[in-house]
């Protein structure tokens, strides 16, 4: 990878990365040092490093440090949702947005980490797999729990917020 | 793929999941809108998805690789470039400078060539370094063993008065002699701190010195015999003990009565230094066989050192023999 590739990669993915590490900690000085670290580690390793398989690796390496990082720490509900800036469209929209992530945020860090980089990044299973070091159909069916998890939390929400 | 109320929700979840085929969205597409009450149930499971959510890293450029080293780089040489044009003088200089010195550089380099010529007047040098200085070395050995001597002469000298007439009994063989010389108890009194003196420079010599197994044996003797005598001895028991010691002695030069007072005020003056902590000397006997030689710090022993030189020469003779024939 060349440096030009690397300016790239910071380009492209460092936001994509910090929003996947802030919203699964939500801490956004841990997120910050964990993206950095990420993009350290790329650099170090330019050298075996494809560059389209640039935006995995730093996923990879990110999900693993904020992993260390949660056993560590063990400081999953450390901060205030607020703290994380937001750009709300309406305010139906927002309320919305507001429940679904209250749901998220009470799964597992698995199922957690699953939905976000399913619905954030857009990865495949079996990138998911790659990234979380787990297989394909454990994927599948973690993720969908998750899902009908929220479909069931959401849906209890709804009367309350109604 | 088969659509039908135990598989739905599966195929809903991959659905929302991107993860069919376009073909199969298609056929899920159509199931909904032939079955508009699973239309619920889709719009349950995609309200899960999370939408997008712009946040932005703060810290981007801080990420990013700086190319502002290349930048100074190519600012400083079109600066040195643009100066170097402007003086046309100074261009010329300037490069005939950068040759000159390229020049002095080959020069040095070629000054300092290593050839077989040089290496051999090298060999030769530091072979004669080895040599004189070996020589050199052995000068110092030598006039150490001379500085030890007269040590030890000026030594006997002071002592004289008290050993001398033991030695003067000893080639007379007369007690009566010694007696009416000087007073007997007083004459036991000059003998005795000797002996002790004797007694104490043995003892030192065998523990410090195992290799010179021999010397420290005869003067382990030598004590042994001399500490025969107590103070309340006669002169005559020293006298009789004092002719005893030369036999121990295999060294002809060492047999008289005067090397024994020199060996005995050399085992003195040993005896002395050692009690101030400085260097100690003694005196080899370089006609005995089983000796050790030294050379600088090395030890030799004798025997193996006189074999090898032997078979040197041999060597070289049968080498001269085969070249006559």
């Amino acid at each position: 990878m060349t440096d030009k590739a690397y300016n790239e990669c910071v380009d492209n993915f460092a936001d994509g990365v910090y929003r996947f590490i802030v919203k699964n900690i939500r801490h956004t000085e841990d997120a910050q040092d964990i993206v950095q670290s990420a993009f350290e580690k790329l650099w170090v390793n330019r050298a075996q490093v494809l560059p389209e398989k640039a935006k995995s690796y730093l996923f990879t390496v990110a999900y693993h440090q904020m992993i260390d990082h949660i056993r560590k720490s063990n400081k999953m509900p450390l901060s205030d949702e607020a703290s994380i800036p937001h750009q709300p469209i309406n305010q139906a929209q927002t309320e919305l947005k507001e429940l679904l992530m209250r749901a998220v945020n009470e799964l597992n860090p698995t199922q957690k980490s699953l939905v976000l980089l399913k619905d954030y990044e857009g990865y495949s299973y079996q990138e998911i797999a790659e990234i979380m070091n787990l297989s394909d159909s454990q994927v599948k069916v973690y993720l969908h729990r998750a899902r009908i998890i929220l479909k069931n939390k959401l849906s209890a929400y709804a009367p309350t917020a109604s | 793929m088969q659509l039908n109320e135990s598989t739905y929700e599966t195929i809903f979840l991959l659905y929302i999941d991107k993860e069919l085929s376009p073909k199969e969205r298609l056929e899920v597409e159509a199931f909904i809108e032939d079955n508009p009450s699973y239309a619920l149930e889709m719009e349950a499971l995609q309200a899960t998805v999370l939408s997008s959510d712009k946040i932005q890293y703060p810290f981007k450029e801080n990420l990013k690789l700086q190319d502002w080293e290349e930048d100074l780089k190519a600012t400083y040489a079109t600066m040195l470039k643009a100066d170097v044009e402007a003086i046309p003088g100074l261009s010329t200089s300037f490069k005939n400078s950068l040759k000159k010195e390229t020049a002095s550089e080959a020069i040095i380099v070629k000054s300092f060539g290593f050839n077989q010529q040089k290496f051999t007047y090298a060999a030769v040098a530091a072979c004669l370094m080895v040599f004189f200085g070996y020589q050199q070395l052995t000068k110092s050995s030598v006039s150490d063993l001379a500085k030890s001597n007269s040590i030890a002469t000026n030594l006997n000298k002071e002592l004289a008065p008290n050993i001398s007439p033991i030695t003067t009994t000893k080639s007379t063989g007369s007690s009566e002699t010694i007696v009416s010389n000087s007073n007997k108890q007083a004459r036991v009194n000059s003998i005795n701190p000797v002996t002790k003196t004797i007694q104490l420079a043995a003892t030192n010599l065998q523990a410090s010195n195992s290799t010179k197994t021999q010397r420290s044996n005869l003067l382990q003797q030598e004590s042994i015999a001399m500490a025969e005598t107590t103070p309340n001895n006669s002169v005559l028991d020293n006298q009789v003990v004092m002719k005893k010691i030369p036999r121990t002695y295999n060294n002809p030069i060492t047999i008289n009565a005067t090397p024994l007072t020199v060996s005995t005020a050399n085992i003195d003056a040993e005896s002395t230094v050692d009690e101030k902590g400085l260097t100690t000397y003694e005196v080899i006997d370089t006609e005995d066989p089983n000796r050790t030689i030294y050379i600088a710090n090395f030890e030799i022993d004798g025997n193996k050192f006189r074999g090898i030189t032997r078979r040197v020469s041999a060597f070289l003779k049968r080498n001269k023999s085969d070249k006559e024939k």
